[in-house]
């Protein structure tokens, strides 16, 4: 029993560990053209539907994608600063990933705070449950119990 | 005796985060009309360095001092060949103007013989302006054409129509304009 604890325990830190190490590594450095694929694929087409300017063919987001392209070989700009140059031009309506930041980071925080409170109400009913299953038995069951473990023994 | 006391604070709490969402949603601004704002607006317009179709040197930094009107157009967009009789009237109106407005079209996404045969055959004695890659068209945030910008003497963005011009719409805006902010 406690082997396959501690298995299930190592297989947790394990996940995690190497989740955290996925997330935080550096990935090295990028090219131009990986720059401006990756900032592409943060930017709804503009006259498309649902669409990044980095998959649609339309001329506005091939018009994009040469404004990136050359903002990028000027290398005056981050990433950020580019998106929010065309932001500042076409409106939030381009951003395919919502800011962290005023009304759009409930975006992200409220599914955390319900992952939250859900993972708080059930760990707070399976202590009920196991409680309340505990205080059913009665003295009399128990002895029955510890009777029928006695008999099967012998 | 304590699941009393839960359900009444697990409903109040969700309660309070309703009613926060919908103060949020009430008080949040309305969605703007997407045929005329721009996050541009009264800001100094982008720069505009090009060529015209007779290959001069275009720079919008340099027309500082009249209003400016920019369409940017398509010689294959239906839209924009139904205004174009609209842009000649206005133009030929500004010409009786003290200080008339100047104009220029943007060439979006179009090549130079098509164009040259449009306004050969439709007319249109105004500046044609390259917008090689699609640079102007961005830094306005043209995703459609047509699009009508009207620009200041003092460079500043003031409007901008998005779409077919309606009949007399541009000499309306322009009044307007030079009302509010001189001509």
């Amino acid at each position: 029993m406690n082997l396959r604890r501690a298995s299930w325990l190592f297989m947790l830190v394990a996940t995690v560990a190497l989740l955290v190490v996925g997330v935080v590594r550096e990935s090295g450095p990028l090219t131009q053209q990986d720059r401006i694929d990756a900032i592409a694929q943060r930017l709804a087409c503009p006259t498309c539907s649902g669409e990044s300017i980095y998959v649609s063919r339309a001329s506005a987001a091939e018009a994009l994608r040469a404004e990136i392209a050359r903002q990028v070989a000027a290398g005056q700009r981050t990433d950020d600063e580019i998106i929010a140059y065309v932001e500042a031009r076409f409106g939030g309506q381009v951003l395919l990933v919502p800011r962290a930041t005023g009304l759009d980071a409930l975006v992200w925080a409220l599914p955390v705070a319900v992952l939250v409170a859900a993972l708080a109400a059930l760990t707070a009913a399976f202590v009920r449950w196991r409680r309340r299953d505990a205080s059913l038995l009665s003295d009399d069951d128990r002895a029955i119990v510890a009777q029928a473990l006695a008999n099967n023994d012998d | 005796m304590k699941r009393r006391r839960v359900a009444p604070i697990v409903s109040a709490l969700v309660g309070v985060v309703m009613a926060g969402l919908l103060v949020i949603l009430i008080t949040a601004d309305p969605p703007q009309n997407a045929d005329t704002f721009s996050p541009l607006l009264g800001q100094p317009a982008p720069a505009v360095v090009s060529t015209t179709l007779d290959d001069d040197a275009f720079d919008l930094a340099r027309r500082k001092g009249s209003w400016v009107v920019l369409n940017f157009f398509n010689s294959t967009c239906v839209p924009c060949i139904n205004e174009h009789d609209e842009l000649l009237a206005f133009h030929a109106a500004q010409q009786n103007e003290s200080e008339p407005a100047e104009m220029y079209t943007i060439i979006n996404d179009d090549n130079d013989d098509a164009v040259r045969e449009f306004f050969e055959k439709n007319d249109g004695e105004w500046d044609k302006v390259r917008d090689h890659d699609g640079a102007i068209a961005v830094s306005f945030g043209v995703a459609r054409v047509p699009e009508t910008w009207l620009i200041d003497p003092n460079g500043v963005v003031r409007t901008r129509i998005a779409g077919e011009l309606t009949t007399g719409l541009l000499d309306e805006q322009l009044a307007d304009l030079r009302r509010q902010f001189g001509s």
